[in-house]
Order: C-alpha cells, then sequence, then structure tokens
C-alpha cells in the first residue's frame, strides 16, 4: 500500500533535528523568563517569536523555514551526506502540532490565565527537546491516536 | 522568584524531559508477548506486496507491519524487515498504511506506529511490537522460531 502512494522528495533528517536544538532552547529560555512578573513581557515576545516560526514549518514545512534555510546554508556543508533522506510530512505534523501548543500559550496568556506561557512552552519543550536529543517522532506516536479520537482527519 | 528557584524549575523540566527520553529509548521496539493472539484475516487486512495482493503467510513467521503516514519511523523499520526477508526464505514482511484504515488501527488497538505483529505459520499473533523495532528484538522473536 505505502509503496504505491507518491511521497514528496526526502529532506535530510539532521535537518529538523537541528530546528529542534534550537526551538528547545527558545522555548526553556521562555520558560525561565516567564518565571519572573519582570520579564513576563520578554518571555511573551519570545514565544511569540516561535509560534510564528512554527507556522511558517506547518505551513511551508521545514525546506522554507528559516532554521532549514541557515541548516542548509551553514551546517549541512560541513557535515557528511545523509545515509538516507526522510519523508517532510512527520516533521511537518510536528511543527503543527507545537504551533497549537505554544498557540494555546499566548491565547490562554492573553485571555489573562496565570502560567500559561510558562506551562504551554514547559510543554512545546519537552516535545523539542526529545525530538532533537532523542529523535523521538510526534507524528509517529500521536498521528493515529488522535485521529482514532476523532481529533484529526486526515488532510 | 529568586534565581535559585528558577534555575531549579529550568534545569527541573531538563532533567524530566531526560528522564522520559531514557524510559521512552528503553521500552520502544521491544516485543512484548501476545497469549492466545487472534489469526489476521489476510483479505481483511488487504494488503499489497509489490502491487498483488498477499494471501499466504510466512513459511516460518510473517511480520505485519502498521504504518502512517507522518511517521519517520516506520520506513526505516520496514526496512530492516526487508532486508530479514531477503535473508530468511521463511520470513515474510507485509506493510499496511493505517492512515486510510481506521477501522484495523481501532482492531488492533493501534496507538503508535509503526506497530509490528508478529505472525506463527497459521497467521496466528504471538507478539506486538510498539515502535521502531531493534535489531535485537528481531534476533530474539527470529529465536524463537527456531530461524
Amino acid at each position: 500500500m505505502s509503496d504505491s502512494k507518491k511521497t514528496p522528495a526526502g529532506i535530510d533528517p539532521r535537518g529538523p533535528r537541528f530546528g529542534a536544538s534550537i526551538t528547545a532552547v527558545l522555548l526553556l529560555t521562555t520558560v525561565f523568563l516567564a518565571l519572573d512578573a519582570g520579564s513576563t513581557g520578554a518571555a511573551f515576545t519570545l514565544l511569540l517569536i516561535v509560534t510564528a516560526l512554527f507556522a511558517i514549518g506547518a505551513i511551508l514545512g521545514n525546506s522554507k523555514h528559516p532554521y532549514g534555510l541557515i541548516f542548509k546554508k551553514f551546517v549541512r556543508p560541513r557535515l557528511a551526506a545523509p545515509k538516507e533522506l526522510e519523508d517532510p510530512r512527520p516533521p511537518k505534523f510536528a511543527q503543527l502540532v507545537g504551533l497549537i501548543v505554544a498557540g494555546a500559550g499566548v491565547v490562554l496568556h492573553l485571555a489573562g490565565v496565570p502560567n500559561a506561557i510558562a506551562i504551554f512552552a514547559g510543554m512545546a519543550f519537552v516535545a523539542a527537546f526529545l525530538n532533537a536529543a532523542f529523535n523521538f517522532c510526534l507524528g509517529c506516536q500521536m498521528y493515529v491516536g488522535l485521529q482514532r479520537l476523532g481529533l484529526i482527519r486526515k488532510f | 522568584m529568586t534565581l535559585e528557584t528558577k534555575l531549579l524549575v529550568v534545569f527541573g523540566l531538563l532533567a524530566l524531559a531526560t528522564a522520559a527520553g531514557l524510559v521512552w529509548r528503553a521500552k520502544t521496539g521491544r516485543a512484548k508477548a501476545v497469549a492466545g493472539g487472534d489469526v489476521i484475516d489476510l483479505a481483511e487486512i488487504a494488503a499489497t506486496k509489490d502491487g498483488k495482493p498477499v494471501t499466504k503467510f510466512g513459511n516460518k513467521v510473517t511480520f505485519l507491519q502498521f504504518s502512517s503516514e507522518f511517521c519517520t519511523m516506520c520506513r526505516q523499520t520496514a526496512k530492516l524487515y526487508s532486508e530479514l526477508e531477503k535473508a530468511h526464505d521463511d520470513v515474510l514482511h507485509i506493510e499496511v498504511d493505517i492512515t486510510d484504515r481506521l477501522d484495523l488501527a481501532n482492531k488492533f488497538n493501534i496507538l503508535q506506529t509503526p506497530t509490528t505483529l508478529v505472525l506463527d505459520s497459521k497467521g496466528r499473533i504471538t507478539s506486538r511490537i510498539a515502535g521502531a523495532v531493534k535489531t535485537q528484538t528481531i534476533k530474539e522473536e527470529l529465536g524463537s522460531f527456531d530461524i
């Protein structure tokens, strides 16, 4: 079945993991800043930026994402060729999950929910960190489960 | 909040995520024995291989792999099983994309992909492997079928 389906051109699997590392650092910084009333504004700005970056990844995909471009221009030339290429759809799905979680933090903070930034940035951090450090793939773990719960339809 | 408390929260989160990652890595891709498993109905699964419907199980063992579209690990796992199939005549690998087969996902209670059902020569489920299969797991499974 899967061999009969058309799959888009492959990407270097290290690209999304490189991006996830930067995202993880930004999100952990967001959590740190959100813990102090004095720097909540900075935390919110940072979370807005991360959310916007997730939106780019979720809509345009990794290859058009700023981190993807940085990876292609500066990192990949220094690495050996990848052993195999990866389907770009799973990382795109992970970006969408990131967008929903980080976006929820932004919206709930604006709605006045206390600690919304720290909590949602913290959750998104765990996912980004697992992706970067353990090659954890959100699409593998969640897609079928969410579909079975009726939360997502095939898109 | 004092700087110490903030750093404690940040490093605590980092430690928690690392612990979660280590637990996940240790558990994923291992086989769980299934006692009194069902017999797979190949017609219901409607799997194809090289464009043709699959009508027979492997002589000794079949690895029935459920995959989905948004799954990087599925490809790697499929590659491992295909190599295995080439090396052993008695092994069959079947891959089914369940992105459009929610009925199968529900029937076999699949929560993540890849999930592999290991079947004996009669198509009875003997064990279940959730996540990207480990080479060690494959060795142990083959051993249990005297391969």
